[in-house]
């Protein structure tokens, strides 16, 4: 059995440095790749080798505070602690469409100026720019105008992310591309090098669901560390122990077994801080300690109350010796007032106060020196504390067995009360219990039409019927019914050692609290990919939505796109992905055709690398999309090519040419 | 010290970018009102209403069909094969040791895991 415990690693973001912006890239049109993914942003100049930028696609911008100066905006690697400005961040992307295009400007500064751009005015390089498949046209419109508008770039083209890297992986043949994106899944057909977008589907669940699924199952299964259970430790908990599995109901079967599941399970150690436990003893030291200091303390301002109070009164009986010495009036008087007192009278009475406040003081002093029982009176103490709640103490000698019985016995009326109550929340919950009918009865009385004499409410216990009709029984658990239990347990406990409370949560050492057991869950989070209605979503899986696609075409077509599977995308790199797509087309396709899965080489950054061949290749300059088109065409227009979407103008009956941009939807 | 780092950073939230053009307004403000960006939710509402021509493809368009097969049920606790369902807590379960559990769940957490599945309705 494996008991080895896993750390997690945490990652902290290493800024990005500035590139240089060199002489030969300045004269140069060299185009800047860009793959906008709603997960991470790649760019890079296409003569790069890899791309110079990859960065998490968000910015985190602090929220104003008044009379504070802002905070900086950070950009992508910039953030240093993601989990620390969780509610600050803010992303250009609605599920995998760019919409928010002031965040998106930020981003294009954070890019252009990181590859060290210092031309004035513009940038001089056309761009060559990732979109979602099928990009709402008022979404692409907005991305150009920033583009030309802002930047004053020559020329823009845009393409589909999986296609690129189906081109970089594949080539021109026929096959099928499973794109897997971190909001959404792409399965697009590709027949001899060209995209069939018209039988292209999405189905909205992608890594996000995935980390999203599994911080949740995770928070909900651990309650106590849900803070602790971070969307990024969850992220990383997928990739570095997540898969697939290839036949999920069989490894389900498999898991359910103890020692299978104990072989298999990762423990996950979170971050904890060893509080010091005390020991029994070593507490009633430390209160005795606490109590000696006490003591002493009180001792003390005994003493110096003592003293002044001694000093007083020798003071004042100087007062009554002049007063019995007779000396002249006014004098006497004077020294009374300077002690704040009117007569004779006055002075007597004080003296007599202070007399016997010394006395009793000087006995108490007697009687704690006497007794010199510091010992007993803090053992005593604990006890003490028990008593806010008026639970009578018999004398130490009386305890007997009755009373004893009785603490025991009021300590079942309140476990019994709860378990009562529960019961009949229960039984609420129902229908047909007799409990709820005669609740439905009461409340049908209750909105009887035909009140001519009534009364209700004149009587107080007439509002008692509120409480029977609420559904929680007109009370609940309370925090004070705890109290009460606990403070029973305790004194339970104090005579009978043997008492097991009924509540104690088992004392586990903080390291073993503070562990994760990340079992099921590993495959169970990726399932959603081919299962969406593990999270409530209604479309088909991957496999389905595949079969759905070939069942389109013609058999030896789908034989074709059949037989070239390719995968690409962040999670496809989770291991098992392969198989399990291939497991499931086995079980789909006809027993005599082929099947082969090619997994992208690095679904990551494939599909930047795929873009750049194409900005590098000869007819790049063909496809770009120039300012002056853009004027003549309209915002939503482009050049097609052999990566990108169609494009699809507007109907012309409702098309708003210049209205699209500048109507300000009303939320 | 702190004051130093004060200024650097008001200094570069000041920076301007060289590169871009000055005079685009990046807030979009109209009559005074600043732009509100339209949802992906508002601008596929539109697009659904317009009258596409034959083999063209917008964003809804291209949303996969729902599953044809019934979707299995799994424990919402354990992720096992449930058998269950508990007809209080609606919970799915997998046998009778989980049972007790799904039982004694606070209800913050039962109401976490039908979220999660997509099936919560405060209602009943």
């Amino acid at each position: 059995m494996s008991e080895e415990v896993i750390l997690l690693k945490d990652l902290k973001l290493v800024p990005d440095k500035y590139y240089n912006y060199t002489q030969a890239l300045k004269n140069s049109k060299t185009p800047i790749v860009i793959d906008n993914g709603s997960f991470t942003c790649k760019a890079g100049w296409a003569t790069s080798k890899t791309p110079n930028l990859t960065f998490k696609n968000i910015l985190a911008r602090p929220r104003k505070e008044r009379g504070k100066k802002d905070g900086e905006t950070l950009i992508g690697n910039d953030i240093p602690n993601i989990e620390a400005v969780r509610f600050q961040l803010k992303s250009q992307f609605d599920r995998n469409v760019i919409t928010q295009f002031n965040v998106q400007e930020q981003i294009f500064d954070y890019t252009f100026s990181h590859l060290g751009i210092d031309s004035n005015g513009s940038i001089n390089h056309p761009i060559l720019m990732t979109e979602p498949v099928a990009n709402p046209n008022y979404s692409r419109l907005l991305m150009s105008e920033l583009l030309f508008e802002c930047y004053h770039v020559p020329g823009i083209c845009y393409g589909i992310d999986g296609l690129f890297s189906y081109k970089h992986n594949i080539g021109k043949k026929t096959g099928l591309v499973i794109n897997c994106g971190h909001h959404t899944t792409h399965i697009i057909p590709v027949i001899k090098g060209t995209p069939d977008l018209l039988n292209t589907r999405r189905i909205d669940v992608g890594g996000y669901h995935i980390t999203y699924y599994l911080h949740k199952l995770l928070q909900l299964k651990y309650p106590a560390h849900y803070n602790a259970i971070t969307p990024s430790r969850a992220e990383e908990l997928l990739y570095e122990h997540g898969f697939l599995a290839v036949h999920y109901t069989d490894m389900l079967k498999k898991w359910s077994d103890a020692d299978y599941y104990d072989r298999n399970v990762k423990r996950i150690q979170l971050p904890y801080s060893m509080t010091v436990v005390l020991t029994p003893d070593q507490q009633r030291d430390k209160r005795r300690e606490m109590a000696k200091k006490l003591v002493e303390m009180n001792a003390r301002k005994r003493d110096e109350k003592l003293a002044e109070d001694e000093e007083q009164l020798q003071q004042l009986l100087l007062i009554q010796e002049m007063i019995d010495d007779g000396e002249p009036i006014e004098e006497v008087r004077e020294v009374l007032k300077s002690h704040g007192l009117k007569n004779e009278k006055d002075l007597r009475k004080l003296i007599s106060d202070l007399q016997t406040r010394i006395d009793r003081a000087k006995s108490k002093i007697a009687a704690s020196l006497n007794a010199s029982n510091v010992e007993e009176h803090v053992t005593e103490e604990p006890k003490l504390r028990l008593f806010k709640n008026k639970i009578q103490l018999p004398k130490e000698d009386t305890i007997s067995k009755t009373w004893l019985k009785d603490i025991y016995k009021r300590r079942q009326d309140i476990i019994d009360k709860k378990a009562v109550r529960k019961q009949r929340r229960q039984d609420m919950a129902k229908r047909g219990t007799a409990a709820s009918l005669e609740r439905m009865r009461l409340i049908s009385q209750l909105a009887r039409k035909d009140k001519r004499d009534d009364d209700f409410g004149s009587r107080d216990e007439d509002w008692d019927v509120y409480k029977v009709i609420n559904k929680e029984g007109g009370d609940t658990d309370s925090d004070e019914e705890q109290e009460k239990i606990t403070e029973l347990e305790e004194i339970i406990r104090f005579y009978d050692p043997t008492f097991v409370s009924s509540n104690t949560n088992e004392e586990q050492n903080p390291k073993e609290a503070h562990q994760l057991h990340f079992g099921i869950e590993r495959m169970r989070c990726a399932e959603v990919l081919f299962q969406p209605s593990m999270i409530g979503c209604s479309q088909g899986g991957i496999t389905d939505t595949v079969e759905f696609i070939l069942k389109k075409y013609n058999a030896e077509t789908a034989n074709a796109l059949a037989e070239n599977l390719f995968l690409t995308g962040g999670p496809t790199k989770l291991p098992g992905f392969k198989e399990r797509v291939y497991r499931e087309l086995r079980e789909m396709r006809p027993l005599e055709t082929n099947i082969n899965v090619k997994l992208s080489n690095s679904p990551l950054l494939d599909s930047w690398y795929g873009a750049k061949e194409f900005a590098n290749s000869g007819d790049f300059h063909k496809y770009l999309l120039t300012p002056e088109m853009y004027a003549e065409h309209g915002g939503d227009y482009f050049i097609e090519n052999y990566c990108s979407n169609m494009y699809c103008p507007l109907p012309e009956a409702i098309q708003e040419p210049e209205g699209l941009s500048e109507q300000n939807q009303e939320i | 010290m702190a004051n130093n780092t004060l200024e650097e950073v008001s200094h570069k939230e000041e920076k301007k970018y060289v590169f871009k053009d000055p005079t685009f307004d990046s807030t979009k403000t109209v009559n005074g009102k600043k732009k509100l960006w339209r949802s992906l939710k508002q601008i596929t509402a539109q697009e659904r209403n317009l009258p596409w021509p034959e083999n063209t493809i917008y964003y809804s368009s291209i949303s996969a069909p729902p599953s044809f097969k019934p979707s299995k049920k799994y424990s919402d606790i354990s992720g096992l094969i449930a058998k269950y369902k508990d007809p209080q807590t609606s919970l799915y379960y997998a046998g009778h040791e989980e049972f007790s559990t799904v039982r004694n769940l606070p209800s913050d957490i039962i109401t976490g895991y039908l979220t999660l599945r997509g099936s919560y309705n405060p209602i009943g």
